[in-house]
């Protein structure tokens, strides 16, 4: 097996990785603002509907996209709430990334973009279903 | 679906280089003090932040045009789980509140990018045509 076989046989399962690692970080923002988990942070109690509405996104699609279940339209739901996100707060706050604290929302909105297209890899339940529909 | 997927090695790209462009704003700060000085970080820079501000701006210029994607990536990545464990995993465990996502989140893109390559349009890809 040469050294770029062995890469593109490791492809869909670090993508599976990057989708796991980036729901759990998107899950943490909306479990801090509807729980306090691991701690308050900055958002008004009680949430007006917008962010109670953003919250509730984060932590079911979050965990959805964890699972990779139903990978490519809950990854769509929540680009599109990242988008609205960067130009409803941190557009406001100035025009660099780096400065408005919006490059998470950035990375996240392009991230579930791409497993919008790609899907959500090898490991993950889509995948588990597919491969038991076959069965 | 089809559709989907033969977008999806174009929006890898757009990923590639948002990210990277993201990466490189950060080490043009610690350089250049441009658009604004980095917050916290000292003047002059000590070595360990030059050569992660470096690293920033020269990897962030290549995976943007997407040229040698995968060894840069791999450097990238690094350098920012590095920079996680160096300074962001020392306020506190939770990545929202230690100001750490980003970093993690750069260094799974990037090591995504050493298995996935740049995508559709890259340097790279380019290259690949042209032999």
């Amino acid at each position: 097996m040469t050294a770029g076989t062995r890469l593109a046989l490791w492809r869909p399962r670090v993508l599976s990785l990057l989708r796991i690692i980036a729901a759990l970080l998107f899950m943490e923002h909306g479990l801090i603002k509807h729980f306090h988990f691991p701690a308050r942070h900055g958002a008004p109690v009680p949430l007006p509907p917008t962010l109670f509405i953003a919250a509730t996104i984060e932590v079911i699609g979050g965990g959805l996209l964890a699972l990779g279940l139903f990978t490519r339209p809950v990854a769509f739901l929540c680009a599109g709430e990242m988008a609205m996100a960067y130009f409803g707060f941190n557009n406001k706050i100035g025009p660099w990334p780096a400065l408005n604290l919006g490059d998470v929302t950035i990375l996240f909105c392009w991230i579930f973009l791409y497993l919008f297209c790609e899907g959500g890899g090898a490991w993950s339940l889509d995948a588990l279903r597919r491969r038991l529909g076959r069965a | 679906m089809d559709r989907l997927n033969a977008w999806s090695p174009r929006v890898l790209s757009l990923l590639r280089i948002i990210t990277a462009l993201l990466f490189m704003e950060h080490g043009l700060m610690k350089l250049f003090h441009f658009p604004a000085p980095q917050p916290g970080a000292p003047d002059p820079l000590p070595t360990i932040l030059l050569v992660a501000a470096i690293l920033e701006v020269g990897g962030g210029a290549l995976l943007t045009l997407g040229l040698f994607t995968r060894a840069a990536a791999f450097i990238c990545s690094g350098e920012m789980a590095a920079a996680y464990f160096l300074v962001h995993a020392k306020s506190g465990p939770w990545p929202a509140l230690n100001g750490g996502d980003d970093a993690i989140l750069m260094c799974w893109v990037f090591f995504y990018l050493v298995f996935a390559g740049g995508g559709a349009w890259s340097v790279d890809a380019l290259v690949r045509k042209r032999a």
